[in-house]
């Protein structure tokens, strides 16, 4: 019963959409084509009137910055949105120009005429087009109109900002008694504004208003209490703290200012909204009351970096080493300042509103811009330093004269009555200036972090360390990448806030940040740091990825796959290489650069390079060609001219041998290749090993020959086949030379396989009694010397007898050589 | 910390394949030449034969060779072939 509801709900539902589509089609088709020019040029028609009534708007507004902005923005909105509606003739056009294509051209004179009703369509069709040129051409023109007039606009603003900063007002005594009229009758106005919203508002609006002061309450409170369980203590001047580190009072610094300031904001910002979305304000008390926050939000901010910074109350938390007198001093100074400027600021909005006389706002903003200079340079000539003898030092001397001449600036600027200078001046003072505090504290912090371990003893850097189980050395490196993002960040924020406070607007930053991103021309080479860093990026993953494929290749697939280990190691280079230069190329062409320039190019020098980069190019041709055919692979022991050792590396350019002195000797791979390299361990370790013995010529020599087979087939680590064997070599000049050989299975033990025969031999020899000549003592039956008749000479001979034997002695020391190697080297 | 720098990499892809300009591709074996309008003034802008060129980052108006116009969003590629433009 369910099912089958369910069912035919889903028919319905099918049919019901089904006959929706349909109608949208059945409309989408029924669309006159002429509909569209006919829609665009009603809307182009009321975009042409938007842009002449601004054009008027902006004669009307030629004195107010604020407005002309405001113009501005919509002069980029009616841009893009004719953009749009001329865009819309793209699918028509497209249509048309594909069936213009299907039609063909007019046959031309003397062909056979085509149909009538082709002849008409092309026609009809050309017309259309026609059309739609001739609207899109009106498009156009409206287009350069309205950059027109956005050029226009920046023209009267530059204008308007010069005005500001060199009109000169005339200053005198009977100012003073105006302003103090004007004052006084505009305190009355502004009583009476006032106190009529208050009435209004408790009569009417009272409960939206308690309502909307509450909802921001609430907001600052989220930020305020998140905050403080997020990051705990961190952002608290703990005063039993003897020593806080450099890092946690810039941190306390830095959060403390920003937590706080930023809940002040969000509460300020969420009261002005909603009293705005309830209809509280009303037109003039709307801008005072904005202005009014903005003055205490700017206020507030500057009050609490100065204390983050001072910290009047404790002398440990100080980020500056400042006296503890000096600065309580500097922090009612800063506050002092920040105040009387957003006082000035919000008096002279409090005047636009009411239509003060302009003598008013000339005399107040005369005393405030005084008062300003006049704490500007309090702050300048304060000592806030200790010297080593104990007396107070100024500030380094540039901030010092900074401050100095600002502060002067402004005084001099006020007196002589270029108010709007002056006032500008004491603005960016403040402002400006406390942003500059801030990114300079941020900057110290990613300087600190930087430091060594400085990361790893942040409370985010040990909360990271037992998160992933990091090691140290990665948490150093993970604070570098940290202050370079701080950096980044401080940057990314700071400069275009400055900027903005000097009257730049975002447009205009964002239009020169793409001015940069997309890249400007140098000659024919588009240079374009976007592409660039894409560039980089791009062969930064193709490196990774590389590596990554590398090691799966070699680590899982031929690791299980029992592939030898030359080949192993071959295929991994040459993937690695294949794979870096595959990335290259990509990251080449990501970076827009064109790779048939660089062919040119290259063409042109390959005759150059041919020659001068001879050598590495044959030693990279020969790396290949080491990897490819693998005379030898890593580990074997090769003999290369006058170097013998072990293959530690091949590389493309070079192959690393050591010796068995533990030296690495970098051969080139031409050399490999063009001469002969033997190889010990080529296809196995077997190798033979002689063993050469005198025995001298009155010994049983048949008895020497068994024993010294019998030696050679006892030993545990000597082949029985290929069989041992004694070569009786030779009849030399002072014994019978025998020669033993035998095979091993790994040629690099050899050594002791050869220590172990020899001491064998003596051993058996001296047991058989079978004498091991030496040419050197070699059976000198000198008669026997009478008695000397000659003391000295005596002497002198046995001298000259221990002398040689302390010679030898020495000679024999000398030729041991020193080696720490557990298992010993094969030569 | 690879895994960082992966991320951090395919953010900044995705950066800047955000910011992109029209392009002009010209296939024809003889220079052609589009007139755009853009920032207020009318440029000729001239393509040599085979050239690709990148112009218009901010939404232009284009007179094409044969005298069609068009207005660009700023995304699109114009292939010229035989004198006559196509939009892609």
């Amino acid at each position: 019963m369910f099912f089958s509801a369910v069912r035919r709900i889903g028919v319905t539902l099918f049919f019901l959409v089904a006959a929706l589509l349909a109608q949208a089609t059945a409309q989408d088709l029924g669309k006159a084509p002429a509909g569209v020019i006919a829609d665009q040029q009603e809307v182009i028609a009321s975009l042409a009137s938007k842009v002449d009534a601004l054009q008027k708007k902006v004669e009307e507004n030629s004195e107010d910055d604020a407005g002309l902005v405001d113009i501005r923005l919509q002069l980029e909105e009616l841009s893009r949105s004719l953009l749009q509606s001329a865009v819309a003739f793209r699918p028509r056009l497209n249509e048309i120009n594909a069936r213009l294509e299907q039609l063909g051209k007019p046959p031309a004179e003397g062909k056979p005429p085509e149909a009538a009703v082709v002849t008409s369509e092309r026609e009809n069709l050309t017309a259309e087009k026609a059309e739609i040129n001739a609207v899109l051409g009106v498009a156009e023109n409206l287009s350069i109109r309205i950059d027109k007039l956005t050029g226009q606009i920046t023209e009267i603003r530059r204008h308007l900002f010069q005005n500001l900063l060199t009109k000169r007002y005339e200053i005198n005594f009977a100012l003073a008694f105006e302003v103090m009229q004007a004052f006084k009758a505009e305190m009355t106005d502004l009583y009476s504004t006032v106190s009529s919203w208050i009435r209004f508002v408790v009569s009417f609006k009272l409960k939206s208003m308690l309502a909307a002061t509450f909802c921001a309450l609430a907001a600052a409170a989220v930020i305020i209490i998140g905050g403080r369980r997020m990051f705990g203590r961190l952002f608290e001047a703990d005063s039993r703290v003897e020593e806080p580190s450099y890092l946690s009072r810039l941190s306390v610094a830095f959060w403390s200012t920003l937590m706080q300031t930023s809940a002040l904001v969000v509460f300020l910002g969420v009261t002005y909204f909603l009293f705005d979305y309830f209809a509280v304000l009303r037109g003039d008390i709307g801008s005072m009351l904005s202005s009014l926050f903005y003055v205490i939000a700017i206020v507030f901010f500057v009050s609490r970096l100065g204390m983050a910074v001072l910290s009047p109350k404790l002398p440990n938390w100080r980020l500056i080493p400042v006296e503890s007198g000096a600065a309580r001093w500097l922090m009612l100074l800063i506050i002092a300042t920040a105040f009387f400027t957003g006082l000035d600021y919000f008096l002279s909005s409090v005047y636009q509103v009411l239509g003060s006389p302009v003598a008013l706002t000339v005399g107040e903003a005369l005393a405030s811009t005084v008062i300003i200079g006049v704490l500007v340079v309090l702050i300048g000539l304060v000592k806030p330093f200790v010297d080593e003898d104990g007396r107070p030092k100024p500030w380094p001397r540039l901030i010092r004269y900074v401050l100095l001449t600002l502060g002067g600036v402004t005084i001099v600027a006020a007196l002589l009555g270029y108010i709007g200078l002056a006032r500008f001046v004491s603005q960016q003072i403040v402002v400006t200036g406390a942003i500059l505090a801030t990114m300079y504290i941020g900057f110290l912090s990613s300087q600190a972090i930087n430091e060594e371990d400085a990361f790893i003893k942040t409370t985010v850097g040990r909360r990271i360390k037992r998160m992933f189980a990091l090691d140290d050395t990665t948490l150093d490196q993970l604070g570098l990448v940290t202050s370079i993002v701080i950096n980044l960040l401080v940057l990314v924020v700071g400069v275009p806030l400055i900027l903005f406070q000097w009257g730049f607007q975002p447009g205009d930053m964002i239009t020169w940040l793409y001015r940069i991103g997309t890249g400007f021309q140098i000659g024919s080479f588009n240079f374009s740091p976007a592409g660039i860093l894409s560039g980089i990026v791009v062969f930064a993953l193709g490196y990774f990825l590389t590596r990554w494929f590398q090691g799966w290749l070699d680590g899982s697939v031929m690791a299980r796959g029992k592939v030898d280990a030359g080949v192993r190691n071959s295929i991994r280079v040459a993937v690695g290489y294949a794979g870096v230069a595959l990335a290259g190329l990509i990251a080449i062409s990501a970076a827009g650069i064109d790779l048939s320039n660089l062919a040119l190019v290259a063409g042109a020098l390959s005759l150059g390079i041919g020659f001068g980069l001879q050598n590495v190019v044959s030693n990279f041709v020969s790396g290949l060609i080491l990897l490819a055919e693998r005379p030898f692979k890593v580990g074997d022991w090769i003999v290369a001219g006058a170097v013998s050792g072990t293959v530690k590396k091949i590389s493309v350019r070079a192959t690393e041998i050591e010796t068995f002195q533990r030296q690495s000797v970098i051969l080139p791979n031409s050399e490999l290749i063009n001469s002969a390299v033997g190889n010990w361990t080529h296809r196995n370790k077997l190798g033979r090993v002689d063993i050469k013995v005198g025995v001298a010529y009155d010994s049983d020599v048949k008895r020497a020959y068994e024993i010294m087979l019998d030696i050679a087939r006892s030993h545990p680590m000597v082949l029985k086949n290929p069989e041992p064997f004694v070569l009786f070599a030779n009849f030399g000049p002072a014994a019978l030379e025998f020669e033993i050989r035998f095979f091993l299975a790994d040629l690099l033990g050899s050594n002791t396989v050869q220590n172990d025969i020899r001491f064998a031999v003596i051993d058996a020899f001296a047991r058989a009694h079978i004498d091991i000549p030496s040419t050197a003592r070699a059976h000198d039956t000198k008669p026997a010397e009478k008695w000397p008749a000659d003391d000295e000479q005596v002497e002198a001979q046995v001298a000259e007898v221990e002398e040689a034997r302390s010679k030898r002695a020495a000679e024999a020391t000398a030729g041991r050589k020193p080696g720490k190697s557990k298992k010993p080297d094969p030569e | 910390m690879n895994r960082f720098l992966v991320a951090t990499g395919a953010l900044f892809l995705a950066m800047s394949g955000a910011a992109h300009a029209a392009s002009a591709v010209n296939l024809d074996s003889e220079p052609r030449t589009l007139i755009v309008t853009e920032g207020g003034s009318k440029t000729e802008l001239a393509l040599a034969a085979g050239e690709t060129v990148e112009f218009c980052s901010n939404g232009c108006f284009v007179t094409m060779p044969n005298g069609d116009r068009e207005a660009l969003t700023g995304a699109e590629t114009v292939e010229i072939s035989g004198g006559v433009a196509r939009i892609k």
